[in-house]
């Protein structure tokens, strides 16, 4: 299943950490941003192994219908605009 | 993991871990996902993947600051409006929701709003003062991923951000959720008497078992929208050394994962400052840094019902019951995107832009009376030709 499922961390365009528990303003973990390359590449190599291993749910709508087999070019490119 | 597509891949939520997870296209079909009509239809804004809820403006407590000007006899919103809520915020594939007020504990139903919102499949989390929580309450929380409690420092920090002395209470609090299995982080919030006392705040915070500090900027809203806004808020000099005192601080707390350090929206302008972060602004986006996603990743639903921009900004006429139809299509929430996809300058220029989205408009509104360039930026007060904020000694 893991193998089938296998996703390079290249294609993980960005992690929020943790739950996060204010009420007010959203908020992101930063200590992270002032570790190591050796602390951050492991950071994304664990997260490419749990996305490779959970069971799936959709939320947000149901994406049946036109599902095209090669990915087209995103419309809102991540860091510019919409998300992440 | 929970999924939802967006046009340029997918947002997924692990429940192994606490992560939330942008994958690409690319890695969305090698995890065996596909888009659909998702990836092919026109893309609209995208739903918000963090939604604050406010269930009560009833508190006690009379912080000098509260931005919702929360008072003891505050009305309270009614279950059945809150459940109403939370089904649009399931339809919207909303993935956290923050319960907050006033003082959401004074309501005797959290544990049956945190289990509602998990039927939904939404993660809650909750933010308190933690003032007068006794340890049934706190047993009481377990629902909640994780439970905020404000604390500004010990003694006179406290006091110096809330007008009164609460911090003993909220010391109590944080070790009562710890005692009852509650994952516990603290809020501080940052003004130029605690900012200085950070090292000290968080060294007590980790002591009594918070895994989690999440640093806030004063905003002048509710009862700090006042002239003594501009006296509270950080000097441009704290402003600017937020970076080292960021670097400080992981280096001191967070070298063995036990604990961490969060900012809010509100502070990523601070960060311009820093020459380190800004030659390198895709490893910020990378580690999902968000700056001002008021009316984006992030919505607000009042008491009262109406869904604002963020908690601080002036609500819109949408229903947070009409959230998932009409999150997309608000011409108020329209009007936040829209700047924010193209700042005047010296935003618009700004290496940060793709993550701090302008910096905090709420301050941008009482400073300057206007939604632009986040006037305490030191970027903003560079380009104005300002190197001092008003209200500095």
């Amino acid at each position: 299943m893991s193998a089938e499922r296998r996703v390079a961390p290249d294609h993980i365009l960005a992690v929020r950490l943790g739950h996060g528990a204010n009420c007010s303003s959203i908020g992101s973990v930063v200590d992270t941003l002032f570790a190591t390359a050796v602390v951050g590449t492991a950071v994304f190599v664990a997260l490419a192994a749990a996305l490779a291993v959970e069971d799936v749910r959709i939320v947000g709508g149901d994406p049946e219908g036109a599902a095209p087999a090669e990915p087209e070019e995103p419309t809102a490119p991540p860091g510019e605009g919409a998300a992440p | 993991m929970i999924v939802r597509y967006e046009s340029w891949g997918a947002w997924v939520k692990l429940e192994s871990t606490a992560a939330l997870v942008a994958v690409d296209r690319d890695g969305a079909c090698a995890l065996g996902l596909d888009g659909g009509a998702a990836w092919s239809a026109e893309a609209g804004p995208s739903a918000p993947i963090e939604v604050h809820l406010s269930v009560t403006e009833r508190c006690g407590a009379g912080c000098e600051g509260c931005y919702i000007d929360a008072r003891p006899d505050g009305r309270e919103k009614p279950r059945a409006a809150i459940l109403r809520e939370l089904d649009a915020l399931r339809d919207a594939g909303v993935f956290t929701v923050a319960f907050g007020g006033g003082e959401p504990t004074t309501r005797d139903d959290l544990d049956v709003l945190a289990g509602a919102a998990r039927e939904r499949g939404i993660t809650p989390v909750l933010t308190t003062s933690g003032l007068g929580l006794t340890e049934s309450r706190a047993r009481r929380l377990r629902g909640f991923a994780q439970v905020n409690v404000s604390y500004d420092g010990p003694g006179a920090a406290y006091a110096s951000v809330r007008g009164f002395d609460g911090a003993g209470a909220a010391e109590r609090a944080i070790e009562r959720l710890v005692h009852a299995g509650v994952r516990v982080g603290v809020n501080v919030v940052l003004t130029r008497a605690s900012f200085d006392r950070l090292g000290d705040t968080l060294a007590r915070a980790r002591s009594l078992g918070a895994c989690e500090a999440q640093l806030l900027r004063y905003k002048p809203a509710g009862r700090a929208a006042s002239l003594d806004y501009l006296a509270r808020r950080l000097s441009a000099e704290q402003a600017r050394g937020l970076g080292p005192m960021l670097r400080s601080l992981g280096d001191s707390f967070c070298t063995d994962g036990a604990f961490h350090v969060r900012i809010d929206c509100a502070l990523l302008p601070f960060l311009s400052a820093d020459e380190a972060l800004t030659r390198d602004p895709a490893r910020l986006a990378r580690f999902g840094v968000f700056g001002c996603e008021a009316g984006g990743a992030l919505a607000a639903i009042r008491t009262d019902g109406r869904v604002a921009p963020c908690s601080f900004a002036a609500p819109t006429d949408l229903p947070g019951e009409r959230l998932a139809t009409g999150h997309a299509t608000d011409p108020t929430l329209d009007r936040w995107r829209a700047y924010v996809a193209e700042p005047p300058e010296p935003c618009a220029s700004c290496p940060l832009r793709p993550v701090c989205k302008g910096g905090c408009k709420v301050v941008a509104g009482f400073v300057d009376g206007a939604h632009g360039p986040d006037p305490e930026c030191p970027r903003v007060l560079a380009h104005r030709g300002e190197p001092r904020v008003t209200g500095d000694a």
